[in-house]
């Protein structure tokens, strides 16, 4: 008997059970997520000076603009089960100094070939990810530093516009509001409305959810995960042209934070880090999210550290959370 | 002699399926003791109850003559009772001792130097003298891999050894190898359960044949009272052949599809078959026989296969999936999860997944025809229309299966259709249709090539039957040339048979 | 002969896997040789205090490579590695202007504590480890900046700084040979305990070491743990040897690291990889580094080799290289021979 005992002594395992009970928790903690961000930013709206004003939101949708046209281009690499580029901060610096140089063959072609060089570079990335399955982190950051040296080749220092070129309707405002913004606006539908009608927008989704089976089903794997670093290739160097236009004075420093940025908008708007799940309107909404409370951290008085800091406890709890609604989700 | 194991009156359902029913098993030490039964027999479920994996309803378990109550692997293992599974769990990356020492808590109390003597005993005594401890396991063939996994097992003193197909996937020879092994320790007095498909082996090795049929104990006898066909008979029991054969002579396009030459490096060798539109060609085979991978290879699934291809008159390049596409070549794999739906999309663009050209104009999916092909399908496979926007996810999985076979019928390009275990994890109702859409699909002049380890499925749809052994085609018949027993036995037959064909 | 046997046949080290295994030696040897070499021939002479100097690098970021090549064999990838080492250093100066010792200690402890929540986070929950530990590095960047008010922080303790880098044996220094105790602690952990095989162990296949009783988590949050430690004393002493903590590092550890990790032999496939493998990729960068220095060649020369070598070590060890290879060479139906003879053995079902 005593074996018995010894053997059940600790035989309890009501993982069905336990599961059942979690699957509330993690999507009641999503939701009470979302309603103590909702009521800061009610909150801080409210006792923020100067945070409900036209100009404030003004500033943040300006704010966002950059950051979200590179993040909805990279929202369908992320899609299409390929990560994110670690070099993307490095190919916005790259366009915009192309751009600026360019300039001085005339304003069509400066754009032209921005535009081409941007979708060109990352395109290449794309491809050797796409068509032999190499780490897109370890490519993308060592196609980062290519193009570091490349730069610091050709130019080694600072470009100003030439003269003569005017470029400053790039950053003159539209109805209070700059060029980016309705760049961002129309670069978000454009490429909300491919991924969602178009026959590589709907393979992209299915390649990120499960790449085994679309190679299975014959879907162009390669072909695909090339096309989706074209686009986001494309809305860098479309980025890089207004960051120009905006900067005035650019060099490799213009690339700032944006790579991660970047990444943080697409993971808190709630796109799946491995793929298949996720839309360019949650990487709008979550540029959004981040642009905001950054703006209200400014208006607190918060420096620029702390702002960062509140980025990243952001990106960690939305990640943990999404994935804990889905995991049981799924489970249940 | 004492027993080992005995095993009283268990019974275990899952929801309504009943996998055993009141079986009793009795392992003597020193024994090797064969389980056979066909699918579904409840073999794998008993060697879950046995490994701790599954705790039974009703009924216990004794070793050594005491009950034991077997509720983890831990416990079955502190019992004494260690599984070798046929899916190995070696690290390919890891050494052969590492993999030995893995999951080990003692590992660092041994004195090393006694300890690796003794595990090279163990090695050698298992025929692997020649492989050092030092090898990864990734350079080890299968039969080796195989070998070390049971040195494992007993490295941690088990009693009781459970073989679950250790020969499937492996050569003449190298059984011979893993048999001397076992040989060996039952010499010792360990005891040794067999689980195999392959009759020729089971009667070569054991001493002790148990015959399991839809959950039930139906014989346990001496091997030496048995023989090849005696054990086929008690493992189908008493089935009235169909005599209702359906047979579709003469199908639509003569030699449509015609396979010559396709080998896949140590998997298949050879096989050949000429087949036409129409036509319905089962290839029966049990785990390792290669059955699998030639639909692989022909769905282009496997870069290193080599063979001629020609579908409709024009050749099909091996290698890569696309190319099996556009030369009218559609697979579907037996593991619709991991290889086949995209759970979390719709039904309706898992269903259009391979088609979406079709419904496309210049790029844009037009949403009205997109709609229409979705229903239209849906009412093929007989799937519920409304649910076409739901995750494939929160279906059954009888639906998730039709699901994933509806994609492949209807596509005008695709005249070969590669149909890996159509109705795996399916239930008879489900069965029923994806029978049916099968035979749609045939109707339509495709050429249609399934594998399936399930003989009443080959004999329901098949109009050709081609029975595979250890990679290679040991028969092709015509559906009324068949008998249950005789595919049984032809894809059983172990290695006293293994040359006819 | 059944078909099996063909392929069992052979039993050597297949030739790619052993390619692999001496690919660091021969980049370290190779590096060596140009070092000694190449700065011959624009009349430089690579002296003895180079070699300290690429000795002082790697100590610093060969540690980083430590953290983040243990976390690849795991099969997991640590971006947290860069947030430690911002963080860390800058708690050890501020700290260490009251107490030396006291900041040191803070500040591995908030390593410690990092490392075991990312741990936590990745195993428990099974969550893909890159979106969190970049979360991590996010928040300890912004941490850092904030208590650093952006600015770099000098550290009073110059005598530290002298003493650790104060020359052993003319190439190295106490810092350098802090980082070699550590490469060999961690070693001795990979190759000869339990720990070590069990992280080896869910690299390679994490399925099949849970099911023989590898307690898979608790090895996870260790790996993440050690990947935090590590990085952060490789920061915290480059830190003394500065006296000062910068408020952003940048990406160049990560880079480092990562490349180190790669040309020393990681895959990021799993299971693959070596501490010596890193120690000597991590070596192999330093002397290049060292060696652009001795040629006076500007930054973007280094930029553009490394990027390359990162570039190539990836396209040679990417999974998809070798089915590419083999599905090319697969015939072109109807160039080997008749196209559709049927065998001899070929029943012809149609008649």
């Amino acid at each position: 008997m005593t074996d018995i005992n010894t053997i059940t002594g600790n035989a309890a395992s009501p993982s069905p059970a336990r599961r059942g009970a979690l699957q509330n928790p993690a999507t009641v903690a999503m939701y009470a997520f979302m309603a103590v961000v909702a009521v800061l930013v009610l909150v801080g709206a409210f006792t923020t000076q100067g945070f409900l004003t036209t100009g404030n939101f003004r500033s943040i949708l300006t704010a966002t603009a950059f950051v979200g046209i590179m993040a909805v281009g990279s929202t369908v690499i992320m899609l299409g089960g390929s990560l994110f580029s670690v070099s993307l901060g490095m190919t916005t610096a790259v366009t915009s100094i192309l751009f600026m140089y360019t300039l001085r063959f005339g304003l069509v072609p400066a754009v032209v070939v921005t535009l081409l060089a941007g979708t060109l570079i990352f395109t290449i990335q794309g491809a050797v990810i796409g068509s032999i399955g190499a780490n897109p982190i370890i490519v993308t950051i060592g196609a980062g530093a290519i193009q570091e040296g490349i730069i610091g080749w050709l130019s080694p220092g600072d470009i100003v516009p030439p003269a003569g070129a005017n470029i400053d309707f790039l950053a003159q405002p539209i109805l209070g509001l700059p060029p980016s913004v309705y760049v961002f606006l129309a670069v978000a539908i454009v490429a909300d409305l491919c991924m969602r009608h178009t026959r590589s927008g709907l393979e992209i989704y299915m390649l990120g959810e499960n790449q085994p089976a679309a190679r299975a089903a014959g879907l162009p794997v390669a072909k695909l995960t090339t096309a989706a670093f074209a686009v986001a290739g494309l809305c860098v160097a479309i980025a890089g042209i207004l960051i120009a236009g905006f900067a005035r004075n650019v060099n490799l420093q213009v690339q700032g934070t944006y790579t991660f940025d970047v990444i943080a908008a697409i993971l808190v708007g709630g796109t799946a880090v491995t793929g298949g799940r996720g839309s360019v309107g949650r990487t709008v909404i979550g540029a959004l999210i981040i642009a905001t409370i950054t703006d209200m951290l400014l208006l607190q008085g918060a420096s620029t550290g702390m702002q960062i800091l509140v980025k990243g406890l952001i990106v960690i709890v939305v990640v943990v959370l999404l994935h804990l609604a889905r995991h049981e989700g799924r489970m249940s | 002699m004492p027993l080992a194991v005995e095993v009283r009156g268990v019974t275990k359902a899952f929801g309504p399926i009943v996998a055993l029913d009141e079986v009793s098993f009795a392992l003597r030490s020193g024994e090797i003791h064969a389980l056979v039964g066909h699918n579904g027999a409840g073999k794998s479920t008993l060697v879950k109850v046995l490994a701790g994996v599954v705790s039974p309803d009703r009924g216990e378990v004794m070793v050594g003559g005491k009950p034991m109550v077997l509720r983890s692997p831990r416990q079955a293992q502190a019992a004494g009772i260690a599984v070798v599974e046929q899916e190995l769990s070696l690290v390919p990356s890891l050494t052969v001792l590492d993999n030995i020492l893995l999951g080990r808590v003692d590992a660092g109390a041994h004195s090393r130097g006694a300890f690796l003597d003794r595990i090279r005993g163990l090695l050698s005594q298992l025929g692997l003298s020649n492989v050092r401890l030092g090898t990864v396991v990734e350079d080890l063939s299968m039969a080796e891999r195989q070998l070390v996994e049971i040195a494992r097992a007993l490295s941690r003193d088990a009693r009781i050894l459970i073989l679950d197909e250790p020969t499937a996937t492996l050569g003449e020879r190298e059984i011979e190898r893993v048999f001397a092994g076992v040989r060996k320790l039952v010499a010792e007095g360990r005891s040794v359960i067999f689980v195999s498909h392959r009759l020729g082996e089971v009667l070569a090795l054991c001493s002790q044949v148990t015959v399991l049929r839809d959950g039930r104990m139906i014989a346990s006898r001496p091997a030496a009272e048995l023989s090849r066909d005696s054990i086929v008979k008690l493992m189908l029991g008493e089935v009235s052949e169909k005599s209702d054969v359906r047979v579709r002579d003469g199908g639509v396009r003569e030699g449509l599809v015609v396979i010559d030459g396709l080998s896949v490096p140590g998997q298949v060798e050879d096989f050949a078959l000429r087949a036409n539109g129409g036509e319905i060609v089962a290839i029966a085979g049990q785990v390792g026989s290669g059955a699998s991978e030639v639909l692989r290879a022909l769905g282009g699934l496997i870069p290193d296969a080599r063979g001629r291809v020609t579908i409709a008159g024009r050749p099909m390049r091996l290698g890569a999936p696309q190319r099996s596409i556009r030369g009218g070549a559609v697979f579907a794999s037996n593991d619709r999860k991991g290889e086949g739906l995209f759970l979390h999309q719709s039904v309706a663009r898992n269903l259009l997944a391979t088609r979406l050209k079709a419904v496309s104009r210049g790029g844009f999916v037009s949403r009205r025809e997109f709609t229409a092909l979705a229903q239209r399908l849906a009412g093929l496979i007989g799937f519920d229309r409304k649910r076409l926007g739901a995750a494939a996810e929160t279906l059954s999985g009888g639906n998730q299966q039709k699901v994933f076979l509806g994609r492949c019928i209807e596509q005008q390009a695709a005249v070969l259709l590669l149909f890996d275990e159509p109705t795996r994890g399916v239930d008879v109702g489900g069965r029923a249709d994806i029978h049916n859409l099968v035979r749609h699909a045939a109707s339509t002049g495709a050429c249609i090539i399934f594998v399936s380890s399930e003989l009443d499925e080959i004999l329901d749809l098949a109009d050709t039957v081609v029975t595979m052994f250890s990679g290679r085609i040991t028969r092709i018949g015509r559906r009324r040339e068949m008998t249950a027993a005789g595919i049984l036995a032809e894809i059983t037959s172990g290695t006293a048979t293994a040359t006819v064909a | 002969m059944s078909v099996h046997e063909a392929s069992a046949a052979k039993r050597r080290t297949p030739v790619s896997r052993r390619v692999q295994m001496v690919m660091p030696s021969v980049l370290l040897a190779a590096m060596l040789v140009t070092f000694l070499v190449l700065p011959q021939f624009s009349n430089r002479e690579p002296s003895i205090f180079n070699v300290y100097n690429a000795f002082q690098l790697w100590a610093a970021y060969g540690l980083v490579a430590l953290g983040v090549g243990l976390t690849m064999i795991a099969r997991e990838f640590d971006f947290g590695v860069l947030g430690v080492f911002a963080f860390c250093p800058m708690i050890a100066v501020k700290l260490g202007e009251y107490d030396t010792l006291l900041g040191f200690v803070v500040a591995i402890a908030v390593a410690a504590a990092v490392g075991f929540l990312q741990g936590f986070l990745v195993a428990r929950l099974r969550l893909h480890s890159m979106p969190v530990t970049l979360g991590f590095y996010i928040a300890l960047l912004g941490a850092t900046i904030t208590i650093s008010n952006s600015q770099s922080v000098s550290f009073s303790n110059l005598d530290l700084g002298f003493a650790l880098d104060a020359d052993m044996f003319e190439i190295l220094s106490w810092r350098s040979i802090i980082a070699i105790a550590v490469f060999a602690l961690v070693f001795l952990v990979m190759r000869y305990t339990p720990l070590g095989r069990d992280i080896r162990a869910i690299g390679g296949d994490r399925r099949a070491s849970r099911m023989v009783g590898v307690e898979v988590d608790r090895v996870l949050i260790i790996v993440f743990m050690t990947s935090a430690v590590c990085s952060a004393l490789g920061g915290v002493l480059l830190a003394y040897s500065f006296a000062t903590a910068l408020s952003d590092p940048g990406l160049t550890p990560l880079k480092f690291a990562v490349t180190a990790a790669i040309l020393g032999g990681v895959s990021l496939v799993g299971g693959i990889g070596s501490v010596v493998g890193i120690a000597i990729g991590a070596l192999t960068l330093s002397l290049l580094q060292e060696l652009f220095s001795i040629l006076a060649a500007p930054t973007y020369v280094s930029s553009l080799v490394t990027g390359a070598l990162l570039v190539l070590a990836t396209i040679v060890a990417a999974p998809g290289l070798a089915a590419r290879y083999k599905s090319f060479r697969s015939p072109r139906a109807g160039s080997t021979g008749a196209v559709a003879a049927p065998s001899r053995r070929l029943p012809d079902t149609s008649q």
